[in-house]
């Protein structure tokens, strides 16, 4: 990095805004991995599934490997900020070089990028293999999810039906999404899925929940006058309650 | 019609290019419209269906499009065709008269082929666009200061939500290679003017055109879609709506000429002797952006065509229950929506780049990798529109390739990093508010940057979509980065496009109260979104209120901050110092002109060899 200098000059390491700027690389590397994951990781959602564990972790894991570029930015910002600056409405002098180019620090700069960005791509492409492969569990509950102006509703395997959404903990579910007026975005908050709900298809997003508890499922994609309103809640309960739900409100259908 | 001409230029008596005005063809358009509109009132046929609305849409429509033509001929687009086929094509003086010549402060009011006219009025209409669309951004945040928003109602909310989006996002395309692209860049390459100076003019113009359906629009209905305008919401959305698309529509053709008038004047009318690498770089951004406009708007164009043959004609290019998708709509619209954001980008990133060499007093670092990092984000940024798509569910298989692309793009991004640190590395610090935008500029975009790669993964995006963290990712890269750069281009250039100086104590105020209150207010936006409030909403969980409040208190810094900059230019523009001829002693060829700049800029037209960048003590 501190290629950025002459290369030929012997020992330009040793140069003072060098040195300066290289303790500064450390500790802005430090400050902005640590800010940046601090600032993602309390803010963000109590996660209530695997996939979600997932996410945060992937944040944690970009964060700390974008921070020595972020830091080396910085430092060398604040290097220049703290150098003799001008101030007036005349010109300062000027710079004692005429440096243009610097081809090492151009190669170095451009394989480190592609190295950093193959990182990120190879992190994402193992999660995302993860998460596709959730869809195809032959074990979990096939859930059916519609969308409608404004309100979800679910239809569970043994036909009962509801408007807020009962799932047993630790046991893998299927959502099948579709949507009877206009695009919807089924999001449940804390397991960190998303999909689209659309008019005419129907798509798929899987997730094992982890936690029992009330969540919150809420719509992600503007759809019309009450858009904001489009929310419900999940209850991630034990497997016999779950059973004892769903048994009670699919008698309930039948009645109807 | 009085002409405020003093002499006659051409005939004897007031031919009609010296009548036409834009009060001519303001009357013009609202006389045609109205005619169109009653016309088709009395004769269209009733809507024999079910479906609602058809043959409103189609009055509307009608009339919007009636108002366009007769704007645009009543502004004069059209004498030059019209002559031309005529076979009595314009003569020399009626051309000089066409430029502007000795006609004063009328001549911003008509259809003037001067490059730096055109410039001017960009340069106003960008400032109208951003005072409407920051009050609008004013309502959204304060409707967001408590929870239950309430006292906009939801329809109208949407409606100001979706406006903001798209007349910003029209702000910002046009306010570094509308302003600067037509003002300095004809200079800057040593030309006289533009290549096609009527196409200058007929660009402009219609944009001024387009903006009266979006404002019809908000009297019948909204744009209660956001900017994005997704169908089938879209073909259940009011009349509205068409005001949406006949603005897209005029606009998209407004961007398609600019486009190739600019390339077309960089690649053939630059002095002689400025070979490819001794073009400043900010000539290679203006060049990308208005390039990568060019298969992008087509796009957007016919996107918006099919979107309103689907409400008033009935067909169903995106209606599902007929066959359609809205799939195919979110492709056609992020086809055009990806490449858009780097023609927002890539300009005002370079504007800063051809600032740095002046402020540091030193060359630009690695002009080399500047060109490549550019021409690397144009190339790639048509290749990555399905990163907007990752969880519609339309083509899952095609995540990972796209995830590819998306990612990709932050090699040549991080060029323009290094492009940027390398010149400020052992540079003379010159303090303005354009060398800080540098600053500025490095931090925001890092922001935004490295927020993107997170929306980038489609695992860490099956959380983010759609959640104020994308809303506060995208203000922080257009602007926290295209922004910044944009009021530092104005602060830069205003001396060679007034002739006098912006007030420097203004121009810091400004500076720190906008960039204070944006990183406010985008910090605070990132926690709501990780916390799980979704975009465009009117109400929220009580949870998210700090965040929002937060939010909201930053907005307002910014809202004075830009105040401050209105105030700057205008007190500057009336009674700022007269500034010299080459204010900060750069060596591009727009400071070589007098102020004022004479009709045609150069006397004789100059010869360059070297690059602009010959900054520094050469080693004795």
């Amino acid at each position: 990095m501190t290629d950025l200098m002459n290369s030929k000059k012997p020992q330009w390491w040793k140069s003072p805004d060098v040195k300066k700027t290289a303790i500064l690389w450390v500790i802005c590397t430090a400050i902005v991995g640590y800010v940046g994951t601090e600032f993602h990781v309390r803010s963000i959602v109590e996660p209530a599934s695997e996939t979600m564990t997932g996410v945060i972790d992937l944040m944690r894991i970009f964060t700390w490997a974008a921070s020595p570029v972020a830091g080396l930015v910085f430092a060398i910002c604040l290097t220049v900020l703290t150098s003799k600056r001008h101030y007036g409405d005349n010109p300062p002098a000027e710079a004692d070089h005429q440096i243009s180019n610097s081809p090492r620090a151009n190669a170095v700069w451009i394989v480190v990028s592609a190295l950093l960005c193959l990182f990120a791509l190879i992190t994402g492409l193992i999660v995302l293999q993860k998460d596709s492969e959730a869809v195809l569990e032959s074990t979990a509950i096939q859930m059916n999810v519609t969308g409608s102006q404004w309100v979800w509703s679910f239809d569970y395997p043994n036909g009962a039906r509801s408007e807020d959404l009962y799932l047993p903990v630790d046991k893998p579910v299927v959502f099948h999404i579709t949507s009877v007026d206009v695009k919807h975005s089924f999001w449940i908050v804390q397991m960190g899925i998303k999909m689209d709900a659309n008019p005419g298809a129907i798509t798929e997003a899987a997730v094992t929940p982890n936690k029992i508890g009330v969540f919150d499922i809420r719509c992600a994609e503007l759809c019309g006058l009450l858009h904001a309103y489009m929310q419900t809640k999940v209850h991630v309960v034990s497997q016999n309650d779950y059973d004892k739900w769903v048994a009670e409100h699919a008698a309930l259908e039948g009645r109807a | 019609m009085t002409t405020l001409m003093s002499k006659p230029v051409s005939a004897p008596g007031k031919s009609v290019i010296e009548r036409l005005n834009i009060v001519t063809a303001v009357v013009l358009g609202a006389v045609s419209a109205f005619v169109v509109w009653r016309l088709a009132l009395q004769f269209l046929p009733a809507d024999t269906e079910v479906r609602l609305f058809t043959r409103e849409d189609k009055i509307t429509l009608l009339s919007m499009v009636a108002w366009f033509i007769g704007f645009m001929t009543g502004i004069g687009a059209l004498v030059g065709p019209f002559r031309w086929v005529m076979g009595k094509d314009l003569s020399h003086d009626e051309n000089m008269f066409l430029a502007g010549k000795d006609m004063g402060v009328n001549r911003y009011f008509r259809y003037t082929t001067d490059h730096k006219v055109v410039g001017i009025q960009y340069l106003v209409i960008t400032m109208v666009i951003f005072g409407i669309g920051g009050i609008l951004a004013m309502l959204i945040r304060t409707n967001l200061g408590t929870p239950e928003g309430g006292w906009i109602h939801p329809q109208a909310y949407n409606s100001i939500v979706g406006t903001h989006g798209i007349i910003m996002i029209v702000g910002t395309i046009i306010m570094v290679t509308g302003p600067f692209g037509n003002f300095i860049m004809p200079i800057m390459i040593g030309a006289r003017d533009m290549a096609f100076p009527r196409l200058n003019a007929l660009s402009f113009w219609l944009i001024v055109a387009a903006a009266i359906p979006l404002i019809w629009a908000q009297f019948i209905g909204g744009i209660s879609t956001g900017w994005s305008a997704y169908n089938p919401l879209a073909g259940q959305a009011p009349l509205g709506m068409n005001g949406y698309i006949m603005f897209i529509c005029i606009f998209a053709i407004s961007t398609m000429v600019a486009g190739a008038n600019i390339t077309t004047t960089i690649v053939r009318m630059r002095a002689n002797g400025m070979t490819w690498n001794r073009t400043p770089i900010f000539i290679y951004g203006t060049m990308a952006s208005v390039a990568l406009a060019l298969p992008a708007f087509p796009v957007f164009f016919l996107s918006q065509v099919m979107s309103a043959m689907d409400r008033a004609l009935d067909t169903s290019f995106y209606n599902t229950a007929g066959g359609g998708s809205g799939w195919l709509y979110e492709n056609l619209f992020w086809i055009m929506g990806h490449p858009e954001v780097y023609v927002i980008l890539i300009p005002a990133v370079a504007a800063l780049m051809e600032m740095a060499p002046v402020f540091t007093r030193r060359p630009l670092f690695s002009f080399n990798v500047a060109v490549m990092g550019i021409a690397g984000i144009s190339g790639l940024s048509v290749l990555v529109w399905a990163h907007h798509m990752y969880i519609s569910g339309w083509a899952p298989l095609l995540n990972a390739p796209f995830m590819l692309t998306t990612e990709l793009i932050s090699i040549p991004t991080g060029m323009l990093f290094l492009v940027l640190v390398g010149t400020l590395w052992r540079g003379r610090l010159w303090m303005t508010m354009p060398t800080m935008s540098i600053f500025a500029l490095l931090w925001n975009f890092m922001i935004g940057g490295i927020t993107g790669i997170y929306l980038s993964d489609v695992p860490a995006d099956a959380f983010l979509h759609g959640s104020m963290y994308v809303t506060a990712h995208f203000h922080y890269t257009l602007m926290g980065a295209g922004l910044t750069g944009a009021l530092a281009a104005l602060v830069y250039w205003f001396p060679k496009m007034t002739g006098r100086m912006f007030d420097k104590k203004l121009s810091w105020i400004s500076f720190w109260l906008v960039q204070i209150g944006f990183n406010v207010a985008f910090i605070g936006m990132f926690t709501v979104g990780l916390a799980g409030q979704p975009r465009r909403v009117e109400s929220y969980a009580s949870t998210f209120n700090t965040g929002n409040l937060i939010t909201t208190i930053g907005a307002y810094t910014i809202m004075v901050g830009m105040l401050v900059l209105l105030h700057g230019v205008i007190s500057s523009w009336r009674s700022g110092d007269k500034a010299p001829m080459n204010p900060w002693q750069a060596k591009t060829l727009e400071w070589t002109v007098p102020n004022p700049i004479p009709l045609e800029n150069f006397d004789v037209l100059p010869t360059v060899t070297s690059d602009a960048y010959g900054y520094g003590k050469a080693k004795s």
